[in-house]
């Protein structure tokens, strides 16, 4: 299929989806409350869906290989997390972030 | 308004940046900023175009993300009842997670519908133009920083900043651990699907803990 054809199928359509989400309690489901189940599970949506895109993008690879080195980018996430943990900064936590990566990055460098 | 808007600087310009290096054209990064104005949606839709991921793959996983749009919808629906439905529609399309946060504390505060509702429209309808701005500057400028700077650590670091600050309980802890192992275990589904099962994994482990430590704290 054509790259930008496809790109538009994939806007209106994640689009739309988006957009019903949006508009779900507010117009079609007005007089119902959200089932207590759903809002239970609903509320690990965020953290489950960005750990599982997170993770993959700290790891060397692909292929994965398992045991891993600890990489770089692994032990600036984690630096990055205690900041936003205390701080709940965003600026703050990709400054730290950042930061933390080059200083490893030189510090792997040099090491060899 | 003005903190919100410069934390969303950075995780703009990574969307434009993603858009450009799915390959999309500068009016199919627009239309991704414009129509689907969600970052983590846009991220994970560069991210399976430039794998040539299927588009119902695409959808899914995008689809599974913005499920927490239906948690803010439902949170603020009853500020809104006593609105119009042409405004309810207009501000459905500005829910996002920051005009969320802002339109929340302004209706807790007491304001009437009608102020509150217009504060929202206000707040989301900035934060959509200031988000447009940081997508084109990020398209145009994403291949202008070298390689060795490792920008593209901004995309992780983004998430992490929104995540980070939810790990204080259990099941919650639970809920990213378990993510996190599930797609390195399922790495080897193909079209990413890894994706998607491990943010069901994580999801269903977040809620199963979290029904258990409300049996054992009723006992």
């Amino acid at each position: 299929m054509d790259a930008t054809l496809k790109i538009w199928l994939v806007i209106l359509v994640v689009g739309a989806l988006n957009y019903f989400s949006r508009l779900s309690f507010i117009a079609f489901f007005a007089r119902r409350t959200v089932p207590p189940l759903l809002a239970r599970a609903l509320r690990y949506v965020p953290v489950a869906m960005l750990t599982a895109l997170i993770v993959p993008m700290l790891l060397p690879g692909p292929p994965l290989e398992v045991p891993f080195a600890p990489s770089p980018k692994m032990l600036a996430a984690l630096v990055a997390g205690i900041v936003a943990w205390f701080t709940h900064s965003t600026l703050k936590t990709l400054v730290a972030g950042m930061a933390a990566l080059w200083l490893l990055q030189a510090l792997a460098a040099r090491i060899g | 308004m003005l903190p919100a808007c410069v934390g969303l600087v950075p995780f703009g310009l990574v969307c434009g940046v993603g858009a450009a290096a799915a390959g999309a054209t500068i009016w199919g990064a627009l239309g991704m900023s414009a129509i689907i104005f969600s970052g983590a949606a846009q991220i994970i839709a560069a991210q399976l175009l430039a794998v040539g991921a299927p588009i119902a793959v695409i959808v899914l996983t995008c689809f599974v993300a913005g499920l927490r749009f239906l948690m803010y919808s439902a949170a603020i629906a009853p500020y809104l009842r006593p609105l119009p439905p042409r405004w309810q529609q207009a501000l459905a399309f500005l829910l996002t997670d920051q005009a969320f946060a802002a339109a929340i504390r302004r209706f807790d505060a007491g304001a009437d519908p009608r102020a509150g509702g217009l504060h929202f429209l206000g707040a989301g309808f900035a934060l959509w133009f200031f988000w447009q701005i940081t997508n084109i500057v990020g398209y145009f400028t994403g291949n202008l920083v070298p390689a060795s700077w490792s920008m593209e650590f901004a995309v992780p670091l983004c998430f992490v900043a929104l995540i980070a600050p939810h790990f204080r309980n259990a099941p919650t802890i639970g809920a990213g651990v378990m993510a996190g192992v599930a797609v390195v275990v399922l790495d080897g589904l193909p079209m990413r699907l890894n994706l998607i099962a491990a943010g069901i994994v994580g999801i269903v482990t977040g809620t199963v803990l979290e029904l258990a430590k409300d049996r054992w704290t009723r006992r």
